[in-house]
């Protein structure tokens, strides 16, 4: 009842009794609610009334690149966050729980440390003259250095190192509801390794797949610190974009325009994901 | 000797300093529904783990047709089993679950669906093939388990107390139901159980395990008839427990003193016992009879309850000793205290069904 209230933005339609959420309500819309309506306003009001904004946006070949860049970062980042956190989170799964519950606070005490702390780590390690390329270059592996920093190889790293607790949790939770004795019984009806997981484990562990991978592209959407001290020229992406906008150029519309596109963008893919979700509940599968 | 179809061979697993199994060795010809029985943590589980290939045996070896299966890979056994909880594949439907050994093996689409509707027809599942498992009872669910166990045709099923999350009506059904199957399927199977009855009922041989050993091996009439000791008369069927001293055996007949001072004579003696020794004697409830016979042994009791059940009267007697007993006579439900329950009153057994065992 208060959802759908809420859906039509009447308080006054509130049904009796719910008066107790009337602060959280208050505090909600002061908060949330009003500065996006203020952000959609500001995109089609500043500096005139009109959709210019808008049309400057996708009119211009730049601005779709960052648009276009940034998308590609998301999913390249989700792709390897997934890949790197799908045998991180078996083994969490699969692990004595007394050890489990170690590894699984040294995953979190790693969400605690300051971001922007470990972003600049990354960058000593990651530099032309870092621990890797030096370390490599000590080892005769490589004659140059190889360009790890300012471009998407040191993006992707970066970012997939800060969203891996974000795919590795839900994951984990996925995993450990399967019975391993399923597994053996793969094996025993005849299923290789390598068929036990892609017909079963891998099936079995998408609910977990789908929800954190969503999670991980949504956040990379809008990602701000990690692309602006790894990334490169080349590759802006929006968040940077708007920033730019907004501080450099004063343009208050059109970073309001692109932000209100990300904002966009981020709840038709919420709302794929729910449909997604929902709909494999009533299939009767997971 | 023809050469035996499964033959385990010493097997023995250790997990560190704890011996598990200690070398087991059965022969099991093509088609024997063979029973482990015992206690939990017996070893049984782990010697049929180490048939499917889950662990590998400290020593010993698991032929099958005179080919070793140990360094074969589980994926590569072709054998089939059914486990104690439920393992069906809960994003695939009863069909595909019953598929899913043909699909892994590649075997052509017609094939598939042909073997899929013999199987659910085996386990008489065929209306729910479109179902998946969350829709099914746990009763169902194990009959698609078998379904998809024996839809490759593995030489061998293993089942390791497939019943037990069962509640006691559907484990009788499904029961019936793994005989039929043994008997139309002809497979070879390796059940473990915990549960005499269900060991009783359905197996040709029964191998009673006990602390990693093999007890006895044999038929459950073997087993029931001729214990080869204390723990298995124990084990199978009801058992009453007397303390007796030896006193002397001559031609095989034993002769006993109980602990209330009467003496049995004609006990069957199965066990070497020196004069003197302390043994017991167990005698099965439903060897006792409440009215003598010719050359019975009588035992002087106090009545503590009788109930009445029809076809038998099951009667709870204490000794002078202070032991209590088991009586449920077969066919001779005669009253045994009525009203005056506490006067005492004898019972009586045939001495050459009870069984001598060093206490």
């Amino acid at each position: 009842m208060q959802a759908h209230s809420l859906s039509r933005g009447s308080v006054a339609g509130l049904p009796a009794g719910s008066g107790g959420a009337l602060p959280a309500l208050v505090l909600v819309g002061l908060f949330f609610v009003v500065p996006v309506v203020a952000l959609l306003l500001r995109s089609v009001t500043d500096p005139e009334p009109g959709l210019q904004n808008y049309a400057a946006l996708f009119g211009s070949g730049t601005y779709v690149r960052v648009f276009l860049n940034t998308f590609l970062v998301a999913a390249v980042v989700t792709v390897v966050t997934i890949l790197v956190a799908f045998p991180v989170a078996w083994m969490l799964a699969i692990m004595p729980p007394a050890l489990g519950s170690i590894v699984f606070g040294i995953i979190i005490l790693s969400m605690w440390t300051n971001l922007l702390t470990r972003t600049y780590a990354w960058m000593v390690l990651l530099q032309r003259t870092g621990v890797i390329n030096r370390a490599l270059m000590g080892l005769g592996v490589i004659d140059e250095p190889l360009p790890l920093i300012n471009n998407l190889t040191g993006v992707t790293i970066g970012m997939v190192y800060i969203m891996l607790p974000f795919m590795i949790l839900p994951l984990v939770g996925t995993l450990r509801a399967i019975d391993p004795m399923t597994l053996r019984a793969a094996a025993l009806c005849g299923a290789s390794p390598l068929q036990a997981f892609r017909r079963i484990l891998l099936p079995l562990s998408l609910p977990g797949i789908a929800a954190g991978g969503l999670m991980v592209f949504v956040m990379s959407l809008g990602y701000f610190v990690t692309p602006a001290l790894l990334g490169g020229t080349s590759n802006t992406m929006l968040a940077e974009m708007i920033a730019q906008t907004v501080q450099s150029l004063l343009n208050w519309g059109l970073g309001s325009a692109a932000a209100f596109v990300l904002l966009a963008v981020t709840m038709v893919l919420y709302a794929i994901q729910l449909r997604m979700v929902g709909a494999r509940r009533l299939a009767g599968g997971l | 000797m023809t050469r035996p179809f499964l033959s385990i061979r010493a097997v023995r697993k250790a997990f560190g300093a704890f011996v598990a199994v200690h070398d087991v060795t059965i022969d099991v010809p093509k088609g024997e529904f063979l029973t482990f029985l015992g206690p939990s943590g017996s070893g049984k589980s782990t010697t049929l783990y180490a048939i499917a290939g889950f662990q590998d045996p400290t020593a010993g070896d698991v032929l099958l047709e005179d080919k070793s299966l140990l360094s074969v890979p589980s994926h590569k056994r072709n054998i089939g089993m059914v486990f104690q909880r439920y393992t069906l594949f809960p994003h695939l439907s009863v069909a595909e679950n019953v598929a899913f050994p043909l699909r892994v093996r590649r075997r052509p689409d017609a094939e598939v669906k042909r073997k899929v509707a013999d199987m659910l027809a085996l386990v008489r599942l065929e209306k729910f093939a479109e179902r998946y498992p969350g829709a099914l009872s746990g009763g169902q669910q194990q009959r698609v388990a078998l379904a998809r166990a024996l839809a490759y045709d593995p030489p061998i099923l293993l089942m390791d107390e497939p019943l037990s999350a069962l509640d006691k009506k559907l484990r009788q059904e499904i029961q019936a139901e793994i005989r039929r199957i043994h008997r139309e399927t002809g497979v070879t199977i390796l059940y473990v159980t915990h549960d005499q009855e269900e060991a009783l009922h359905l197996s040709d041989r029964i191998a009673l395990f006990k602390e990693g050993r093999i007890e006895q091996i044999g038929t459950g009439e073997d087993l029931y008839l001729r214990p080869a000791s204390e723990f298995v008369a124990g084990f199978i069927g009801n058992s009453n427990f007397l303390a007796a001293e030896h006193l002397e055996t001559e031609n095989g007949v034993a002769l006993v003193r109980l602990a209330d001072g009467s003496i049995v004579k004609g006990v069957k003696a199965t066990h070497a016992l020196g004069r003197g020794q302390k043994a017991r004697l167990m005698v099965r409830p439903e060897a006792f009879r409440l009215t003598p016979m010719e050359g019975n042994a009588a035992l002087a009791v106090e009545i503590v309850d009788t109930a009445f059940f029809g076809d038998r009267r099951r009667v709870v007697a204490r000794t002078k000793s202070g032991d209590e007993i088991d009586v449920r006579p077969t066919s001779d439900t005669a009253e045994p205290g009525g009203a005056d329950a506490a006067s005492g009153r004898q019972i009586f057994f045939d001495p050459a069904t009870a069984f001598l065992f060093p206490a």
